[in-house]
């Protein structure tokens, strides 16, 4: 009886999960179904559920569109996540091993005052951080468009706490060899903490990847422009070309879908081992 | 030369980015000393060969070297505000406007003196808004006007003669609608955005009058927007389709028999139906109505922190006052426009039969263009009164109140010299 | 030996600054500068201008205060958060546990509801609006109302009722909800397996008794994370709302939260600066003080201390 019980329950929840792991699927279903149709397929007043024939040359036609560089797009986003993960972790890993580690009479303050940063929202300082980086002379260059977003007080945030887990007894044993804290950081601390570096990177390398408001207004030339200001241009077009907005979308999310694929192993064990969450 | 341009930069362009070569929009630097260098924004034109036809004309300019940046993203006019806040935004740059916080703010060059001696051969509606104190701060590029246009088949199958009053609309509305097919698509808003102020016009009102009042403090103004509030309850509207009202694509596949949308549709509507569509103005409401249609021009303007006066004032004049073939050029080759010097509008072939010809009497007879003085809070805020007028059912009058009031503050701030 | 202590103090002390001193610097140069420049702005009228000068004390605060528009706005959030927070809470936590308990497929499922994660605002609200819930015969959510007869809804234009609710929440539920999932699933991988075993002899039936007594008390610090993220989250909203319901001629009067008000009325392209700057310099207040009561009222930071 019990036991029936449970295995009533047990297929109950996979019946329920694969309703809802449906339900998540759907729209990258209509993403794919959309994009490799016909206009006439899309608004049929009759549902499909795959077009009558797969049009492939929607990919052509897509990277042929003289009015849209989406090849070089795809170049300049994977440019600025790259060089926003790598110049994101550096500096946020060092203030968090500083901040966890290195007793300091104002660690709390400095603590608060980044942490503060946080809670205000990017458009409030939206304007002039504009005008301020246009003073630099930065509009429109790889400097303006990343530069500005590296220092991000989550990344921050998370390292402090990963690292005030981390176990003592190495770093000590470091500090007995005579190493300090500059050393002691590289040689023992960093090679151990992989897994936060995985996690923290692949939010950090999304987030810059999709990225809208301020590429859209730093990068005004259009060799600046990244995947998401270039899709922007087809939904805002006069005239709103279904497919070709909806494969243009596809293939803006296909190189961080491999990314997640690939990694999220790394992530799962990241978030269990950082403590984001405590 | 763009496409070299494009190639050679794309090859090189994350190196050059790196090395902070590609830190400033071109002005300034550079090989050819004595060439100044500009930059020109436009926003992205939705017809197919505008941007092309405009690098073009870039091109052809050999006093400066013109560099055209075409901007995406809907909102062209936040994106220019921003921009004219610093330096490196755009030497000469098209604008819905400029607005009067604009002008008052100094961020335009003041370009009367070049187009003195052509003035009088723009369109005056749309001109008067470019205008503040006498000066001109704009120059008119196109005219572009929104009419609604109706499918004649449907109409006589359902023995719906094409409305002539507010009232008639409504009515033509309700009877067009079927079970696939919606009587009227005013933008999936309900009308409240592409409508804006047209409706008050119709009813013989205005939004600013030429003295500088408010134009809607009147009975007639509640009366004509409870009628498109009646639209909304009668279920005649389409909403909440894939594309807006600026685009012919849900009258074109039939979804709607009437549709509110600009003038630039018509090549398409007319390449899809042939000959079975006609267009209107927006029909006259009550005793003091009168047909109306809104005009309206984006406008070359100079900003004033552009790093060369002299050479912006040079290429603006040559491209839109003396380079009239080019001017017509971009009105009619690609999207459809009226040419915004009614000398070039009265040659155009495109212009002169059919559906296209009512367009043009129509803007001359019945045009209106929103005025300078129709500042953004009065706009926003009558906006937002009008949706909820037709969507919520709130009380026409009430709202309205309230947006006099606002747009009173706000002609009062204006008012003062900054 | 006070110099020797002192002298050590130093050392750390300079070695706290080689290590934070770089983020820092980034930080006060790209968040502080511009937001000490917002609160300048905030008491000046600076219509389209950054460089204002002329004061104007408390007005643009009084006018902010005083617009009815502006305080609906915030009142949209609470409605927005009182949806959102509550819902991603409850997903997230539930296929958190199913998926945990899962003998099979795992991977798979964890893969499936965590892949939204990578997509962009951008990405998800084209396919929200043009595909799920337009408002037409084609739409996704309208051709299955028809497989019922049901006539078509114009989902996001319709007021009576706010069926856009349901387009705004389900977008954010779904790009979020495979996030907060894998910190429970974090947060249950570190519960041990002893306190399971001891419930199991103090008699704990497996499922709701041992759920409430063991299970969610041990997610305890990982429940009050999730939460302050939603809220700081939610209160940030800007990008689904913005690429929902706004169009070539603006935004709705309804579905507005703060940023998207702020940006209309004041950040956009009327650029009444001075005024934009206090909606957001008050915006910024509350977010704060919500956060504050929020980490008081759970015990946070109550370890560090």
């Amino acid at each position: 009886m019990h036991d029936a019980l449970t295995r009533l329950g047990r297929a109950l929840r996979l019946v329920l999960l694969t309703a809802l792991a449906v339900l998540f699927l759907i729209p990258f279903y209509l993403l794919l179904r959309n994009g490799l149709a016909d206009e006439a397929d899309i608004t049929a007043p009759d549902w499909t559920f795959f077009p009558h024939r797969l049009h492939w040359s929607n990919l052509r036609e897509l990277f042929d569109d003289p009015g849209v560089p989406m090849a070089h797009a795809l170049l300049n986003s994977t440019l600025i996540a790259v060089l926003t993960t790598a110049g994101t972790l550096l500096p946020a890993s060092l203030a968090g091993y500083g901040l966890a580690r290195i007793p300091y009479r104002h660690a709390n303050a400095v603590f608060y005052a980044i942490l503060g940063t946080l809670l205000v929202p990017a458009a409030v300082t939206f304007v002039p951080s504009f005008v301020l980086v246009s003073s630099l002379g930065w509009v429109s260059s790889l400097r303006g468009l990343i530069v500005p977003t590296l220092f991000s007080a989550f990344a921050c945030f998370v390292f402090r706490q990963y690292f005030l887990g981390f176990p003592r007894e190495l770093e000590d044993a470091a500090q007995v060899d005579g190493l300090g804290y500059w050393r002691t950081y590289w040689r023992v601390v960093v090679p151990n903490s992989a897994p936060v570096f995985a996690a923290v990177g692949v939010i950090v390398f999304i987030g810059a990847w999709n990225a809208f408001l301020w590429p859209l207004v730093i990068g005004q030339d259009q060799d600046a422009w990244t995947v998401q200001v270039a899709l922007s241009a087809f939904t805002t077009a006069q005239t709103v070309n279904l497919h070709e907005l909806f494969i243009a979308a596809a293939v803006s999310i296909l190189p961080l879908l491999l990314v997640f694929l690939l990694l999220q192993r790394y992530i799962v064990a990241g978030v269990e081992r950082s403590g984001i969450d405590d | 030369m763009p496409i070299n341009r494009r190639g050679l930069l794309t090859a090189g362009a994350s190196m050059a980015l790196l090395a902070g070569c590609g830190s400033n929009t071109g002005r300034n630097e550079g090989s050819s000393a004595r060439i100044p260098h500009l930059s020109h924004w436009y926003h992205q034109y939705g017809e197919p060969g505008t941007e092309k036809a405009v690098h073009r004309y870039a091109e052809a300019y050999r006093k400066a070297d013109v560099r055209v940046q075409w901007r995406p993203g809907g909102n062209y006019d936040q994106q220019t505000a921003a921009a004219l806040l610093t330096a490196s935004g755009p030497d000469v740059f098209e604008v819905n406007g400029p607005t009067l916080d604009q002008i008052r703010g100094g961020q335009v060059l003041d370009l009367t003196d070049l187009i003195k001696d052509v003035q009088g051969d723009f369109n005056q509606a749309v001109l008067a808004p470019k205008i503040h104190e006498g000066r001109v701060w704009g120059i008119p590029q196109v005219i572009d006007t929104q009419l609604l246009y109706y499918r004649k088949s449907l109409l006589d199958a359902a023995g719906v003669r094409p409305p002539a009053t507010l009232d008639e609309l409504v009515d033509a509305a309700r009877r067009l609608t079927g079970k696939k097919t919606k009587g009227l698509f005013l933008g999936n808003d309900g009308g409240g955005g592409a409508l804006a102020g047209t409706p008050l016009y119709a009813a013989g009102l205005s939004l600013i009058t030429p003295d500088g009042k408010v134009g809607f403090d009147d009975p007639a103004a509640a009366r004509a927007l409870a009628k498109l509030r009646q639209l909304y309850t009668d279920k005649s509207l389409l909403l909440g389709a894939p594309s807006d009202w600026a685009d012919p694509a849900a009258f074109i596949q039939g979804l709607t028999a009437m549709q509110w949308s600009g003038l630039w549709a018509l090549p398409q509507i007319k390449k899809a139906l042939g000959d079975d569509f006609g267009v209107l103005p927006f029909p006259a409401d009550g005793p003091g109505g009168r047909p109306a249609v809104p005009v309206g021009a984006y406008a070359a303007a100079i900003s004033s922190r552009s790093g060369n006066h002299t050479a912006a004032r040079d290429y603006v004049r040559w491209l839109w006052v003396e380079r009239t073939d080019f001017q017509t050029d971009f009105a009619l080759s690609y999207g459809f426009h009226i040419p915004a010097r009614t000398s070039l509008a009265a040659k155009a072939d495109k212009l002169k039969d059919g559906p296209a010809a009512d367009a043009v009497r129509f803007t001359s007879q019945h045009g209106y263009a929103q005025p300078l003085l129709w500042t953004d809070a009065g706009r926003l805020a009558y906006q937002d009164a009008l949706s909820r007028i037709i969507k919520d059912g709130a009380d026409p009058e009430s709202q309205l109140k309230a947006v006099v009031r606002r747009t009173r503050a706000e002609l009062d701030r204006v008012g003062k010299k900054p | 030996m006070p110099s020797a202590s002192r002298r050590r103090r130093r050392h750390h002390a300079l070695w706290f600054w080689v290590f934070t001193g770089p983020f820092v610097a980034g930080l006060v140069l790209f968040t502080y500068v511009p937001l000490g420049w917002s609160v300048f702005l905030s008491f000046h009228d600076a219509h389209n201008t950054v460089t204002p000068s002329h004061f104007t004390g408390l007005a643009n605060y009084r006018q902010i205060l005083g617009d009815p528009a502006f305080r609906s706005s915030l009142a949209t959030f609470a409605v927005f958060t009182a949806f959102i927070v509550p819902a991603t809470y409850a997903l997230s936590l539930a296929l958190a546990l199913a998926v945990n308990r899962l003998r099979f497929a795992r991977a798979f499922f964890r893969s499936v509801f965590f892949l939204p994660t990578a997509c962009s605002y951008v990405v998800a609200a084209l396919i929200w609006k043009m595909s799920l819930f337009n408002g037409v015969r084609f739409g996704l959510a309208n051709t299955v109302l028809g497989w019922f007869g049901a006539e078509p809804v114009a989902w996001l234009s319709t007021t009576h009722p706010p069926w856009y609710w349901l387009v705004i929440v389900t977008v954010r539920l779904w790009l979020q909800t495979g996030f907060y999932m894998i910190l429970f699933l974090a947060g249950l991988q570190r519960i041990p397996a002893r306190l399971y075993e001891a419930a199991a002899l103090d008699g704990a039936r497996p499922g709701w008794q041992t759920f409430r007594h063991i299970t969610f008390p041990a997610l305890r610090s990982t429940s009050v994370a999730v939460v302050l993220l939603l809220v700081i989250n939610a209160f940030q909203a800007f990008d689904e709302f913005f690429n929902l319901l706004s169009n070539a001629q603006g935004y709705p009067p309804y579905a507005r939260p703060p940023l998207v008000h702020l940006y209309y009325t004041a950040l956009g392209q009327g650029q009444d600066l001075g005024l934009g700057s206090a909606g957001a310099v008050v915006l910024a207040l509350i977010i704060a003080v919500v956060t504050v009561v929020q980490g008081r009222w759970f015990g946070l930071g109550r370890k560090e201390e």
